[in-house]
């Protein structure tokens, strides 16, 4: 969970750098909407208050990025102590690189290429618990699948492990076309969009390396069911 | 020519009990930073909590930089 949480600082480090200014630039045009709508007006007062309003946004990014973090770690710290033996490399960090790339590409990736994040103006409030139900539900899919995927190689010998990762990539490419498409329409510029979803990706990316590496760390420094085997 | 190299084993089961908190801890952090629309809030403020969307406000940022669903 302490890796996690580091981890999660940096990542809302990240964003506060690269992803805020394109946070930033939708909310601008949101608050235009607002003025030409006649909802708010364009004054003094407004802006004072939506400054004030942002900075403890962008507070709180730092925030979620810790308690985000420390929730991912905690499921990462699971799956790491079940999965150790059982993951290539000889040394703690390597495995936990690999394993925190699995999971960047089953849990994130995927999911991401169904539902990419979008920036603020993009998405409408009614269709909020819809679109939760469905990113969610592909994460659990591909995560379960893979997990799946992965028990059913350890059935097979050598070369035939590649007929589950063929499996993996079948069944989520399957489920990829059934699931259903995000409800939203894109009414804002696909150039903010597109630069919005690569920081968006770089940040979360900055995560799972910064979890997959502190974990190896602290699991090599600290375990204590460690055996030394010399062997000449 | 000898060589010397340390290999490392595990064999220690990890705890059911752990395995279990930190499933919650899972949990609740997602649900807390992607998934909350005053849910929590409402245990206490009732009502009020699902206008005020103290929790998704305070994690709007890192929702949508981390891809969540939001408005």
């Amino acid at each position: 969970m302490i890796s996690g949480a580091l981890a999660g600082l940096i990542h809302g480090t990240v964003n506060f750098a690269i992803v805020e200014p394109y946070l930033d630039q939708a909310i601008g045009i949101e608050n235009q909407n607002l003025f030409a709508s006649g909802e708010e007006e364009d004054t003094q007062e407004f802006w004072v208050e939506y400054e004030g309003y942002r900075m403890w946004q962008k507070s709180g990014q730092i925030l979620a990025g810790v308690i985000l973090g420390t929730s991912i770690g905690a499921l990462f710290g699971i799956v790491f102590a079940l999965s150790r033996n059982s993951l290539p490399g000889n040394h703690d960090v390597k495995k936990s690189l690999v394993l925190a790339g699995v999971m960047w590409f089953t849990l994130y990736l995927i999911p991401f290429l169904k539902y990419p994040a979008n920036p603020p103006t993009v998405g409408d409030t009614e269709t909020v618990v819809l679109r939760a139900i469905l990113y969610l539900s592909f994460i659990a899919i591909s995560g379960f699948g893979a997990l799946a995927f992965y028990k059913l190689s350890k059935k097979f010998k050598n070369n035939k492990k590649l007929v589950s990762l063929i499996g993996y990539g079948v069944f989520i490419t399957a489920v990829f076309f059934a699931m259903p498409e995000n409800p939203d329409e894109i009414n804002a510029p696909m150039t903010l969009v597109n630069e919005f979803r690569l920081m968006s990706v770089l940040g979360v990316s900055s995560f799972w390396i910064s979890i997959g590496f502190l974990l190896g760390l602290f699991w090599n420094r600290f375990e204590s069911h460690k055996e030394s085997i010399p062997y000449t | 020519m000898s060589h010397s190299k340390i290999e490392t084993s595990n064999n220690f089961k990890t705890p059911i009990f752990a395995i279990l908190v930190l499933g919650i801890i899972f949990a609740a952090g997602l649900f807390i930073v992607g998934f909350d629309q005053g849910h929590i809030f409402s245990l206490v403020y009732g009502e009020q909590a699902f206008t005020d969307l103290y929790i998704h406000e305070l994690t709007h940022d890192m929702r949508h930089a981390a891809g969540f669903p939001c408005h």
